[in-house]
């Protein structure tokens, strides 16, 4: 899990505190409070859940192509493993890098900022299904792209926008009839939202709804993962 | 009651979704602890039989068994030890790793795996790169390292797929020796090659095939006899590449 833990561990902490100290400390200032919190402690969730999901998409889109294009995946289809367990297997291997990574920033950004963490355990469920949730798109577009340029594709023109647009440097209620609406049919909106009700205890959306959504839209992506697995479907001819 | 065959494969048809037909209806039958060597050109359907044995890929018809399990069940899978042609090995692990995650694939706790991961990595003198990654070996390490792979969860049938294409001669011979004696242990070894002296040297019996079919089967001197040649070569040509050449040579004449 570490064998690459410069690529995969460190770039993306370093990037997610570059975001904090420029826009948070240095920039912060000059931006008023949201929803009673200071800039700089407002934006420290949604960057973390940003990270964390970047980590889990990328790390197994990339597991999954390279295992493809290389084809040392066929040395794990020929083995005696359920279908199941070898997606569990990607699953689990994505998520425990984007922990590690929500883990060291979290360590990081709570004394830098003074940002608290008033619900340990809900921030704790909104990142295991955001990490759920990516590491599973991650394993579709891994097992679909047909090349290297199609998983940034996906990464640079669909996730970082829809993040970017979910609320990570703005509350979305700011925004008024009808782009708050139109916020609202943004999923990863949600996935923001919930894992900064568990740091903050302040959120747009009731963090229940919020949390549902996150879970209705993890399964929907982890049962497509499954299915690739359990029927072959583009991983074997 | 003889015991089940270590291969046997029945109206096994392989069409795929360009509509290419690569198994047009295949039967085969690999006896237990038989050395049988699998003879066809490029685009034959050899590869494409020994994905569909190893769970690489779905038949469109057709039934496999493996030792009397069901092809592409767990039991099948654990049976079977596979070396493809090209060496499909994962550059982030060194050669140690590659032994030690593949027999975690196959269910062998860590102590167990690591145990017979050094003794692969002697048997096939690979002690020197054992921490070295797959991308930086030779092509003769690689080949070592497929093989080692391949028999590490002592798998009771071995599919080697070309074993020495590209190969230099004295690890060809190499190979063979390792490959002589894993039979001799009991091992039931599936080869496919297009070295035709390879397969008569090493193999007991032969199977030709043409258009996803059989089309001959036998000892290699059975082969001969029944097809009036001097050499497997000559069989080889009138059975498999003889539609092909006759073609080429009326079209040479045309």
């Amino acid at each position: 899990m570490l064998k690459l833990w410069k690529q995969t561990i460190l770039a993306p902490v370093i990037a997610a505190l570059l975001f904090m100290v420029v826009f948070g400390l240095s920039l912060g200032n000059s931006i008023s409070e949201i929803n009673g919190f200071e800039y700089r402690v407002y934006i420290v969730p949604g960057l973390i859940a940003m990270a964390m999901a970047q980590a889990a998409y990328s790390n197994n889109s990339s597991t999954i192509f390279q295992a493809r294009n290389d084809r040392y995946l066929d040395d794990i289809l020929s083995a005696p493993m359920p279908a199941w367990q070898v997606h569990l297997g990607y699953l689990i291997g994505g998520a425990m890098r984007s922990l590690l990574i929500g883990v060291v920033l979290t360590a990081f950004a709570l004394p830098i900022t003074g940002a608290p963490l008033v619900h340990p355990a809900e921030a704790l469920l909104a990142v295991l299904l955001l990490t759920t949730a990516f590491g599973a798109l991650g394993i579709i577009v891994g097992v679909y792209a047909q090349s290297w340029d199609n998983q940034s594709f996906i990464n640079n023109i669909v996730i970082l926008p829809l993040i970017f647009l979910g609320g990570v440097f703005y509350s979305v209620s700011r925004l008024g009839s009808p782009w708050e609406q139109i916020s609202h049919l943004n999923p990863l909106f949600y996935v923001v939202d919930a894992t900064r009700h568990g740091f903050l205890g302040s959120s747009d959306v009731n963090p229940v709804i919020s949390l549902s959504i996150v879970a209705v839209i993890t399964i929907g992506l982890v049962s497509w993962s499954q299915y690739l697995f359990s029927t072959g479907h583009r991983l074997k001819p | 009651m003889n015991p089940p065959a270590a291969l046997d494969i029945k109206g096994l048809t392989k069409r795929y979704g360009d509509g290419t037909l690569a198994l047009d209806d295949l039967d085969l039958e690999v006896p237990d602890g038989s050395f049988f060597g699998l003879l066809g050109p490029n685009g034959a359907g050899k590869t494409t039989l020994i994905g569909a044995v190893c769970n690489l890929v779905r038949p469109t018809s057709g039934e496999i068994r493996v030792f009397g399990n069901p092809g592409g069940g767990m039991m099948a899978r654990r049976m079977i030890g596979i070396a493809e042609q090209e060496p499909n090995l994962d550059k982030f692990l060194t050669v140690y790793e590659t032994l030690l995650y593949h027999g975690g694939y196959y269910g062998m706790g860590r102590e167990e795996a690591g145990e017979r991961a050094e003794q692969m990595i002697d048997a096939f003198d690979l002690r020197n790169k054992r921490d070295v990654e797959a991308p930086k070996l030779s092509g003769g390490m690689r080949r070592r390292l497929l093989l080692a792979r391949a028999l590490l969860h002592r798998p009771n049938l071995v599919i080697l797929d070309e074993p020495t294409a590209g190969v230099d001669l004295e690890l060809r011979h190499e190979l063979w020796s390792y490959i002589r004696v894993l039979h001799e242990q009991g091992t039931t070894i599936l080869l496919t090659t297009h070295y035709l002296e390879e397969a008569e040297a090493l193999c007991d019996e032969i199977a030709l095939i043409s258009g996803g079919k059989i089309v001959a089967r036998d000892t290699a001197a059975g082969l001969k006899v029944s097809h009036g040649a001097e050499t497997l070569e000559q069989v080889y040509l009138k059975t498999v590449a003889g539609g092909r050449i006759a073609l080429a040579e009326e079209a040479a004449r045309a």
